[in-house]
């Protein structure tokens, strides 16, 4: 700490000669005279430019901003996940094989699976391959960290590249770097330019401008040149990760090991059984309890049964001060491709050999045993005997009489498998090498491995594991020179302690007899005795790959199994054990000593009994614990929670009085200061040290007189982890203080003005984001500082695997062809499934078609839709929200505009990204039909669609009519009553009722022959029998629930996935046309002028009309009558009048004609003159053409 | 998927509780053996009034019971929440039964959560309307939840064993989730507060009562004030009964809370007693008085940030956090609260970390949430 004495560096010297202090030079000087020249042109003349550049600014900076998020990764980080990306035959895989040789100097012979490497001292980097087609790619873009996108330079961008960078789009848009290849092929540099320019701008459109895009020139030697290489991976390594919301909030593990576990004899029976498997790989995204279910992308939801951490196969050098990485340390891990020595199990180690190196199998076979160095080898006696067997396990077992066990099992029912005989390399096709399995017995150690001290809690207690051990140990038990040999072995001890520190076997519990007093049975003179211990488990860490002799991991072996096989025995003692041990441990009352096993489903009936009576065992310890209040009948007791104490204290009584004193603000105020600190102090003494406030700067000194100076002292002089421990710690304790200082409306003044100062530098420092900053790492230095006192168990159960451990996960009945059609080149991605996620309902997607996608999509068409991890096909119904809330049905997905999509699947929180595919084949153009987020889940949809119902007049009464052809039913038009409806013409009317025959009617009507769906409506005038009645309404649709996985795990990769058809592949399947209503075709309307006829009026009626209404039928007249004859003589007055009005038009209008000529003339003139200017223009344009061709003409001929 | 996996349970035990989490964390649940035993097999009353108000809150739950009703086949909807909304609690229970579900569910759902409840409003077996007002409500802002629009009215009150209370409660939405609250420090008491009622019985009664407990008081803090809360007419429902609440606030705004109501017993738990045909009488004010001023000192006498009532509620809520550390210190872990804790591992898988706190005779709890979020919400 004491860094007072600085330390004198040699000052930067900058180039005085040279390129670069030309450059800097040049910059310099510019810009210093601009600056001088014109010292005004560089400020605000304006202020209304001023505020707006400054507002402008101020927007940029919050634009930048996103709402941050807490990081709860905490520890070693997974290894970061590169994929590689592009089209194919662009050099994926040759790329992958260059980096993997570059970090590790190995040469890759084929690419298969993730391939994991330590890159430097604190990074790990796992490549995978994405494969070509679109499931893969969907799956590749969910867990990438850093896509790498490859891209032919000859050739230019290709589909996939774009496909991809939508799917990244939208399931979290990782980062992104774009690789040229090909560069070669170019011959000509210009064209290379502006080849690479083009390609560059184009990228940057689609990502953002400045994004990376890489060159690799040319081939060496059939890999890409090294410095290329080797910049690469600069540019790799210093990228960061991104948070994104999805994948924080879900647990995740690429696979990168997969193993079938299945009982041989089982698959023997019938290949095409369920299958048992095993999957490893590095936990990411968030932490993993035990009870999680996980989705396999391409085959299903599963249930965990057995997790389990195993030891890191590719761990971190330890840290040390030294530069780069020793060649020792330069470790990678690829088990699909066959490569890394050692593969851990949970109860042996897998040592691979390649085939060249190892001979001895075939030839022992053939010539026995042929002078090879060392025929006494343990090894390879161990595998001659393994492969000599000639018995089944069942078989042995049914010879065998020593019986170590005072329980025999019968051989028939067990299910362990067979892992003495048939090393588990067999089973899956990924590996080149041959597997040797070193197997461990056990029960000649049996007497340190009880030792168990917290361990019950980590276990996942499990029957398969024991099963497994109990045939293995039978087996060894029959020849007993292998016995002996074994225990030379190194291997096998350290198996042995692994195996057995957690497990709650039954062959250990038999054979050590002092098995109920659990704490000192490490009394063997073992050498591994270290490694029981749990404190010692992290340094053993670091060690262990490079000597795989010493590589005992204490924590590898948790155990699982199904439930089906636990049997009581075990449990009782294990629960006896548990019980005396931890007494007074208030985890151990409430959560009861046995772990219960959740009796979540209802699959297994047999064992949920079991499962519910264990769930159901606290009756008697309630009883025991919690007093006489619950005695009775436990299960049906009265459900409340109010806490009724039955016996009072006579509060009177003073000693009580004082008891309680200082819990009032009367009281002792110190006394109660210590009461709100006693948690601090009892979790850890260390805590409390002098620390520094790091934004202040202030130093507070810790309250002297406790132990706590010592302690402190101690751990600054400890190693690394634990200094990181106590800052951390330090932090959290500002954290508390700030907490108190805000929380508390103490009137001390100090606290008072620390608050000040604080909210004064969070107001300093940017406001509310920084202060959400604040926030979000104070909460996270709590939760680790709360964390860190846990023991590793507790810490499992309590906030479960953490981010980056290794894990084993087993998983049982998943079908056959899963194993069957396993193809280590498509990522299989296990993700955790969340709160409800599992759940179906409908779903509401914004969502819009993709521009690029050739046709609009169709209602009720089935889509496949990638959302979260899963990938299902669907029926979605498009909708759009009117303005009054309504969602309204569309037919086809709208043109460049949001709609609504309905769907039904499993449901997925709010804002997840969803896309959508039509097809999954490859020859299709560009599949990515449609993106979108989910926007709210329900149970139920409200989409309505417009109706129209038509029908035509029966019979008219006055303004009543009889309504046919509307309905089909007396129901439906009970169900319509009182809704308006309207002629073509425009009569509104309602909808009254069915009509019915009634008494007065006449009996023999047409529509009264048994006919139903003739309504009797009122309009507001009497309508016609050639009207046209309709009724408008909304009626309800309904979306399909359909849903359907897309399980391409599940058959080959090379066939595309078959699902539910669309409507226009069905016709043009079948062959049938597409659907024609001739009334809807759009044609010309063509209105005939209506004839009416004349007005016809009955002669009783004209008869009966007074005589002015009556029809008077004149006859034509001859002559025209004397009002239009008569001639008309003015007065003279009038005349004169009229003369002069005359003359006055006539003067007007002479004006105006002479007007006119005038205008005529000069327009003509104007014209004229344009015409000639025109003509001039025309030739000098002629002449200024005819001159630039004949110059252009001799620039061609020149070059 | 597709077929709904039923998680297996048995009996009516910590039946509010089963069906909030399996709610929350939209578990199906079959309960079997409800009373199966007994003379009078099957749900209650009011357990059928909760799976009708749970229904009546949430969208597409379904709920089975076969004839007998002690089989009960329960799948949660997606919860809805909603404006005006009425149910009748029915008299076999107190409200106060029914609002510490509600309260929870109400967080969680699609839009805020406005009710009626009707019936009992104060009950000797349940927290009151009166408790939850002034304790509970206040104890969703430690988590994260805002105070605008989670109100409780007290509209009429009633008491058993004829009920006629009426309350209405308001619960907001939780935009995303709660927030992990760290709340070990209990403070001092330094006031308590208080409400007494009395429906159709004399006014005075309520002044007694508050004489009788501050007796007891006056010899620790002085800043007691209890009011009275009399009700006579309709507001004051359709039995006569008297009670107290009462609130001991601390510095660092912890509440610790106790109530106590007193009324003529129903009829079924009449029945149990010797026929003793006339009305028992009831406990006489000064004692009420007497009894619940002990009582809360008592609690208080425990430590802990919340009453033993209430221990419960904050376990869940702990639980319902997103995944970062909880802490919370209570007193004496009751059976209810442990209860809780095994139902919540059950459901949530959430396990807490319990640590004695020797020097002051507290537990402390801590937690990684289950990184519950509001789901049902629409995001605009």
């Amino acid at each position: 700490m004491a860094m007072d004495q600085e330390q004198s560096h040699k000052s930067h010297r900058s180039h005085k000669a040279g390129a670069s202090a030309k450059k800097k030079n040049k910059k310099g000087n510019s810009e210093e005279d601009g600056k001088n020249k014109n010292p005004k042109a560089f400020a605000f003349n304006s202020a209304v430019k001023a505020k707006r550049l400054q507002s402008r600014a101020a927007e940029k900076e919050q634009r930048r901003l996103h709402v941050p998020t807490i990081d709860r990764s905490t520890g070693e980080q997974p290894p970061f996940v590169v994929v590689v990306q592009g089209p194919p035959k662009v050099g994926k895989s040759l790329l992958i094989k260059c980096l993997v040789k570059h970090y590790t100097k190995h040469n890759l012979s084929e690419v298969r699976g993730p391939i994991t490497v330590v890159s430097g001292k604190s990074r790990r980097v796992q490549f995978i391959e994405c494969p070509n087609d679109i499931n893969g790619m969907i799956d590749a873009a969910k867990i990438a960290d850093l896509a790498l996108m490859l891209v032919d330079g000859s050739y230019g961008f290709e589909m996939e590249t774009f496909e991809f960078l939508n799917v990244l789009q939208n399931h979290g848009f990782p980062k992104v770097m774009g690789v040229l290849t090909h560069i070669d092929k170019f011959k000509d540099v210009k064209k290379l330019r502006k080849t690479k320019q083009r390609l560059k701008h184009r990228f940057w459109t689609e990502i953002r401008d400045g994004a990376k895009l890489f060159y690799l020139s040319g081939l060496i030697h059939g890999k890409y040149p090294k410095r290329e290489t080797h910049n690469l991976a600069r540019f790799i390594s210093v990228m960061k990760t991104q948070q994104l919301s999805w994948r924080s909030s879900h647990p995740y593990i690429l696979v990168d090991r997969f193993e079938d576990v299945t009982p041989p004899e089982r698959v023997h029976a019938n290949m095409k059984c369920d299958r048992n498997i095993t999957l490893y790989g590095y936990l990411r995204g968030s932490n993993m309890k035990r009870g999680t279910k996980v989705h396999i992308t391409g085959v299903g939801d599963f249930a965990l049964t057995g997790v389990a951490s195993l030891a890191d196969p590719c761990p971190l050098p330890s840290s040390g001060k030294k530069k780069g990485l020793r060649d020792k340390e330069k470790l990678f891990y690829a088990p699909m491709s066959g490569l890394g020595e050692l593969l851990y199990d949970k109860d042996a180690v897998y040592v691979n050999i390649n085939d060249h190196l190892v001979q001895f199998s075939k030839v022992d076979e053939e010539t026995g045993s042929s002078g090879k160095g060392k025929p006494n080898d343990v090894g390879v006696t161990l595998v001659k005997t393994l492969q000599q067997t000639k018995y089944s396990i069942d078989e042995k077992l049914e010879q065998s009489f020593i019986n170590l066990f005072s329980r025999k099992k019968p051989p028939a029912s067990d299910n362990g498998h067979a892992k003495g005989n048939v090393p588990d390399g067999q089973h899956h096709d990924g590996h080149s090498g041959g597997h040797v399995s070193i197997l461990e017995e056990d029960a000649n150690h049996s007497g340190d491995e009880v030792s168990e001290d917290d361990e019950a809690g980590k276990n996942n207690l499990t029957g398969d594991s024991d099963s497994d051990g109990f045939d293995e140990g039978n087996d060894y038990a029959t020849d007993d020179d292998l016995e002996d040999d074994e225990q030379m072995n190194p291997f096998s001890h350290d198996l042995n302690e692994e195996v057995e520190l957690h497990n709650g076997r039954l062959r250990r519990k038999v054979t050590s007899s002092s098995f109920g007093n659990n704490d000192h049975l490490q009394d063997s003179g073992d050498d591994l005795q270290e490694f029981d211990d749990d404190s010692d488990n992290d340094d053993v860490h670091d060690d262990k790959l490079h000597s795989s002799s010493e590589s005992s991991e204490g924590d590898d072996d948790l155990n699982s199994g199904d439930e089906a096989d636990h049997s009581s025995k075990w449990k009782e003692s294990l629960l006896a054990r548990a019980m005396s041990r931890k007494n007074g441990n208030l985890m151990q009352l409430v959560y009861g000593p046995s772990l219960p096993v959740l009796s979540t489903t209802s699959r297994d009936a047999d064992d949920s009994s079991e499962n519910d009576e264990e769930f159901f065992m606290p009756k008697g310890e309630r009883t025991k614990n919690l007093g006489d209040n619950l005695s009775g009948d436990n299960l049906n007791a009265e459900d409340s929670s109010k806490f009724t104490n039955t016996h009072l204290k006579d509060w009177s009584d003073e000693d009580l009085i004082k008891s309680v004193r200082d819990r009032f603000v009367t009281g002792d105020w110190s006394k109660a200061a210590q009461r709100g600190e006693g948690e601090g102090m009892g979790d850890d003494g260390t805590v409390f040290g002098d620390f520094e406030d790091l934004e202040t700067g202030e130093v507070f000194k810790d309250i002297p007189g406790d132990n706590n100076n010592g302690g402190s002292k101690n751990i600054i002089k400890g190693n690394d982890p634990e200094m990181e421990e106590r800052r951390l710690k330090k932090l959290a304790l500002r954290a508390k203080f700030d907490a108190q200082a805000n929380g508390s409306d103490l009137s001390d003044e100090e606290d008072h003005n620390k608050k000040k100062f604080h909210q004064n530098q969070a107001g300093e420092a940017g406001g509310y984001f920084d202060k959400l900053k604040t926030e979000i790492e104070l909460r996270k230095q709590m939760n680790i500082s709360e964390l860190a006192d846990l023991d590793d168990a507790t810490r499992i159960e309590v906030e479960g695997f953490k981010i980056g451990t290794y894990m084993r996960l087993e998983i049982h009945d998943v079908p056959f062809e899963m194993v069957e059609h396993f193809d280590p080149c498509h990522p299989i991605i296990v993700g955790g499934v969340g709160l409800g996620e599992d759940n179906v309902g409908y779903m509401q997607v914004r969502f819009k078609r993709h521009r690029w996608h050739r046709k609009i999509l169709k209602t009720r068409d089935p889509i496949i839709i990638s959302v979260g991890w899963r990938r299902y096909q669907t029926v979605p119904v498009y909708t759009i929200e009117d303005r009054n809330g309504r969602y309204r049905m569309l037919k086809y997905t709208p043109e460049h505009m949001f709609c609504l999509a309905m769907f039904w699947g499993p449901l997925v929180p709010p804002q997840t990204g969803v896309l959508a595919l039509q097809t999954l084949n490859n020859q299709a153009g560009f599949r990515i039909a449609a993106t979108g987020t989910v926007q709210e889940f329900n149970h139920e949809t409200k989409i309505m669609k417009k109706i129209k119902l038509v029908g035509h007049p029966l019979k008219i009464f006055k303004k009543t009519a009889l309504i046919k052809d509307m309905f089909t039913s007396d129901l439906e038009i009970a169900k319509f009553e009182g809704a308006a409806i309207r002629t073509v013409s425009g009569i509104r009317g309602q909808v009254k009722k069915a009509a019915k025959a009634e008494l007065g009617d006449k009996p023999k009507q047409r529509w009264e022959s048994g006919k139903e769906g003739v309504a009797r409506c009122t309009f507001e005038d009497r309508i016609l029998m050639s009207d046209i009645v309709f009724l408008r309404a909304w009626t309800h649709v309904e979306v399909p629930q359909f849903y359907n996985p897309v399980t391409t795990s599940l058959q080959p990769r090379d066939q595309t996935w078959k699902g539910m058809k669309t409507i226009a592949e069905l016709r043009r399947k079948n062959n049938l046309p597409i659907p024609h209503n001739r009334d809807s075709d759009y044609k010309a309307i063509e209105r005939r002028p209506r004839k009416f006829n004349p007005l016809v009026i009955p002669a009783r009626l004209q008869a009966a009309l007074p005589f002015e209404s009556k029809p008077k039928n004149k006859p034509p007249r001859k002559r025209p009558l004397l009002e239009n004859r008569r001639a008309v003589v003015m007065e003279p007055h009038e005349r004169k009048v009229h003369a002069l009005v005359q003359n006055l038009r006539e003067i007007k209008s002479e004006k105006t004609r002479k007007l006119k000529l005038k205008e005529q003339e000069k327009r003509k003139a104007y014209e004229a003159e344009k015409l000639k200017d025109e003509q001039l223009s025309k030739k000098r344009q002629r002449e200024e053409r005819r001159e630039r061709y004949r110059l252009q003409d001799k620039k061609r001929r020149k070059s | 998927m597709g077929k709904a996996a039923y998680m297996k349970l048995k009996g009516s035990f910590h039946f509010r509780q089963r069906l909030l989490l399996a709610t929350l964390s939209t578990k199906a649940i079959l309960i079997e053996d409800i009373r199966s035993d007994e003379t009078s097999p099957g749900l209650r009353s009011h357990e059928v009034s909760l799976l009708r108000l749970i229904e009546k809150i949430s969208d597409d739950c379904s709920v089975e019971i076969n004839e007998t009703g002690t089989k009960l086949r329960y799948k949660p909807g997606v919860l809805v929440g909603g404006k005006y909304l009425v149910h009748d609690c029915g008299l076999s229970r107190s409200i106060g039964y029914f609002l510490e579900p509600l309260i929870l569910l109400g967080l969680f759902g699609k839009k805020a959560l406005s009710i009626t409840l009707k019936g009992i409003t104060n009950d000797s077996k349940d927290p009151s309307v009166d408790t939850f007002r002034t304790t509970t409500l206040h104890m969703l802002k430690r988590f994260g939840v805002s105070l605008e629009g989670l109100e409780l009215k007290i509209v009429n009150r009633g008491a058993p064993p004829l009920g006629g209370g009426e309350i209405i409660l308001g619960v907001p939405i939780v935009p995303t989730g709660l927030t992990a609250a760290h709340w070990v420090d209990e403070g001092m008491v330094k006031s308590i507060r208080g409400v007494t009622f009395s429906t159709r019985v004399s006014p005075q009664i309520g002044s007694r009562m508050i004489y009788a407990a501050r007796g007891i008081f006056n010899r620790f803090i002085p800043d007691v004030h209890i009011f009275t809360d009399h009700r006579s007419g309709p507001s004051g429902g359709r039995s006569p009964g008297y009670g107290v609440s009462l609130v001991a606030e601390t510095t660092t705004g912890c509440l610790i809370s106790t109530d106590i109501a007193i009324s003529h017993p129903k009829p079924e738990d009449m029945d149990t007693m010797e026929d003793s045909y006339e009305k028992p009488e009831m406990l006489p004010p000064e004692d009420v008085g007497v009894q619940v001023a002990s009582i809360l000192l008592g609690e208080i006498e425990q430590g802990g940030v919340v009453d033993s009532t209430h221990q419960g509620l904050v376990f869940l809520l702990c639980a319902l956090c997103p995944p970062d550390v909880s802490k919370v210190r209570v007193g004496k872990l009751t059976p209810y609260g442990i209860e809780t804790l095994r139902n919540i591992r059950d459901f949530l898988d959430v396990k807490f970390v319990i640590k004695p706190d020797p020097t002051t005779n507290t537990v402390i709890l801590k937690c990684v949430g289950c990184g519950m979020k509001n789901l049902s919400r629409k995001v605009a």
